[in-house]
């Protein structure tokens, strides 16, 4: 029973911080129908933000977490503004093909600095020693980090249900003729949408990072293993990727607690969250929480 | 007169000119290149071993080691992509390079054929055995990775204590991981005192706690690595979270963690931290946190070239040194029997490479031997051990005894 429950909280770990990550791609796209391709790379740019303020300046871990929160905002602003801005109102798989160049940009901007090929990790700032409960544990940066994520993702949820700016934004996202015709400013809905997608991903960034160590393949990788969850959860869900970023924890804790090494199978927990994302999109295409759109032709 | 005078003018002129033209015939320039990940995945080694080969070159001509000679190395970025490995190394063929120094796993086995085909002696970055089989051209710097990864297990057996110990091996979802998984089994089916419990090929994983408490329930108290830094500290986390770090090697219901070349370095402390404590780590390099001939000669060729200090202490760094070694030492002896610099002498020379003909950089724990039958360098490993937060050596370098016996 022990060791289920160890499962569970770990998957629920694993869970919480894919959803955080997933965060970014949902907060775009339910705005702007867009799919950001280079979300990764800024979640490791929130990543690296946060270490050059840490170690570099001396800024306390958590302030600097914040600083790197701030500084991503207004940074995935400015890319909106500069890159995505004129591309309004044209065709979605241009502003997709946009955001593949963005990745190539970034990249090489990041590969420019010690930090595209070089190892680092943040200063210990937690207490080394896990909390047990029961003979279940979990370390106090896994235990930060789904704190960090169920505050930020309350937040988003809020920001969306009950705020003038969130509403504006769904409308934004279910028609932006219509919504402009009431007076909400699609640029400004737009700009705002890449500014919290980058906040949210300086937050992955700073957890992720904590748990695996700052390596850019690996911080950049995240952009796209948190894709199934984006999918299974409904791309304009932040609930979706909370439910779906839970599931995928568990179904990789649970796989490779009960299935990998047992009767020949190996590297099942990295398989099965894609044969079960396959079989649900059988039967909700539109993924488990997604807006399910009827056009009246 | 005025005829005279031209004529005085023009001789001069020409004899000028001869010099100028003349001069630089006596003194050559060979072309080598290398194709590595700068940017890309595993350009975290990738970019220490690049300034390793391209400061030993630089020493190399600026000391005049091959005389008025000069090597010129060429170094592109094919982001760990075979395909651009590919297109690198025709370019560099046209180019007219005598030798060839190659990176990946990937696509050394890929380019395989084509080193045949061309007959141009290759030093990769990639260990992995099987760039020897059905190969002529390619030579390893050191021993390959199944040699590295039998030796640990040899380690293993030699000092648990009570019954065959139990190992697991974890390793990169690739077929640089997958390398030496066979080795090892055909080593244990040869008699090596080790049982392989489970064989954990890696993901992205942000917690292993459930591949951890599987492997303690199967009674794993080893698990040897075989892939890089970042996994093996996510790894070594969460069984210090667990409490499944053993304080002493082999202690009784812990884990004692092992890994090949690439899992260590001064790169797997700074990603793991105190988890890194009691990590033991092979290769067949010497390493600057062990003092020594070694450690000095690598520190003074960054210093030279005013490599930062993460560059400077890098056992990666130490890797492209030693490439360029071998290649410069290859020239060195062709020229000193007055060989032209091509692939064929280059190819026969280095297969003289052994005996009392053996290469002894300082920066190996061991000489560089090759042969038609031999072509792995550095045959001895040198066991390291985490201790104090840095890499201290653990007894002398050694041989796999059970990798002869399998090869």
């Amino acid at each position: 029973m022990t060791y289920f429950l160890q499962l569970v909280v770990s998957g629920v770990v694993v869970g919480s911080i894919y959803a955080l990550s997933a965060l970014g791609f949902v907060l775009i796209y339910k705005s702007s129908r867009v799919l950001n391709i280079a979300h990764g790379q800024i979640i490791a740019a929130g990543a690296f933000i946060t270490y050059a303020l840490t170690v570099f300046l001396g800024i306390p871990i958590f302030i600097s977490f914040l600083c790197s929160m701030v500084i991503t905002f207004f940074l995935a602003m400015s890319v909106e503004r500069v890159f995505l801005r004129r591309l309004i109102g044209e065709p979605i798989i241009s502003v997709i093909m946009v955001t593949i160049g963005l990745m190539s940009i970034l990249d090489g901007l990041i590969y420019l600095s010690p930090f595209g090929s070089n190892n680092y990790s943040f200063p210990a700032f937690l207490p080394e020693t896990p909390l047990n409960f029961a003979g279940v544990s979990i370390s106090w940066t896994q235990l930060v980090g789904v704190l960090i994520t169920a505050v930020l993702i309350s937040a988003f949820s809020w920001f969306f249900n009950r705020s003038t700016v969130g509403i504006s934004m769904r409308a934004v996202s279910d028609d932006q003729f219509a919504s402009m015709s009431i007076g909400i400013s699609v640029p400004r809905v737009f700009g705002l949408a890449w500014a919290m997608a980058g906040l949210s991903a300086a937050a992955a960034g700073g957890i992720i990072g904590n748990i695996t160590g700052l390596n850019f393949e690996t911080l950049h990788a995240y952009g796209i293993i948190v894709f199934p969850v984006v999918i299974l959860g409904g791309l304009d869900s932040v609930g979706g990727a909370v439910v779906a970023g839970i599931i995928m924890g568990l179904i990789q804790q649970f796989a490779a607690g009960y299935l990998d090494g047992n009767w020949g199978l190996s590297g099942t927990a990295n398989v099965l969250p894609y044969i079960i994302l396959l079989i649900i999109l059988l039967f909700k295409p539109h993924g488990l929480f997604g807006t399910h759109e009827i056009e009246r032709v | 007169m005025r005829l005279a005078g031209k004529i005085a003018i023009a001789t001069t002129v020409l004899m000028f000119i001869a010099a100028i033209v003349t001069g630089p015939v006596c003194a050559k320039v060979y072309k080598t290149a290398l194709s590595l990940a700068i940017t890309g995945p595993t350009s975290d080694a990738g970019n220490p071993y690049s300034k390793g080969v391209e400061d030993f070159f630089r020493l190399v001509n600026e000391e005049k080691l091959l005389g008025d000679d000069t090597i010129e190395c060429i170094i592109r970025d094919d982001k760990y992509e075979t395909d651009i490995t590919k297109r690198n190394f025709e370019e560099f063929m046209d180019m007219g390079i005598p030798i060839y120094l190659n990176y990946s796993t990937g696509s050394t086995l890929g380019l395989k054929r084509d080193f045949e085909e061309e007959k141009i002696p290759v030093i990769p970055a990639s260990f992995h055995y099987g760039n020897l089989e059905n190969s002529h051209y390619i030579f390893l710097p050191i021993a390959s990775y199944s040699e590295q990864v039998i030796g640990l297990a040899e380690y293993v057996a030699n000092h648990s204590e009570g019954g065959t110990p139990k190992v697991a091996v974890f390793i990169h979802p690739s077929a640089f991981g997958r390398g030496p998984v066979d080795d090892l089994k055909k080593a244990v089916a040869a008699g090596l005192k080790v049982e392989v419990v489970e064989v954990v090929e890696h993901g992205k994983d942000l917690d292993n706690t459930a591949t951890l408490q599987r492997l303690q329930n199967k009674g794993v108290q080893f698990v040897i690595c075989h892939t890089v830094q970042s996994p093996v500290a996510t790894l070594l986390n969460d069984a210090q979270r667990l409490g499944l770090i053993a304080g002493t090697f082999g202690e009784k219901g812990k884990m004692t963690f092992l890994g090949a070349h690439y899992t260590g370095g001064n790169d797997l402390i700074a990603l793991a931290g105190e988890a890194a404590e009691n990590f033991y780590w092979t290769t067949s390099y010497t390493i600057t946190s062990v003092p020594g001939p070694g450690a000095d000669a690598q520190l003074a060729l960054a210093k030279r070239y005013k490599r930062d200090e993460k560059t400077a202490n890098s056992h990666n760094y130490a890797n492209g040194v030693m490439v360029a070694q071998v290649a410069f030492e290859a020239m060195r002896r062709a020229k000193a029997r007055g060989l032209e610099i091509n692939r064929e002498n280059l190819y026969n020379v280095l297969n003289d490479m052994n005996g009392i003909n053996a290469f002894y950089p300082v920066t190996t724990v061991g000489p560089v031997t090759y042969s038609k039958t031999d072509r792995a360098g550095v045959d001895s490993l040198q066991l390291y051990v985490v201790k104090g937060g840095q890499f201290t050596a653990v007894g002398l370098p050694f041989r796999s005894v059970y990798m002869r016996k399998i090869h």
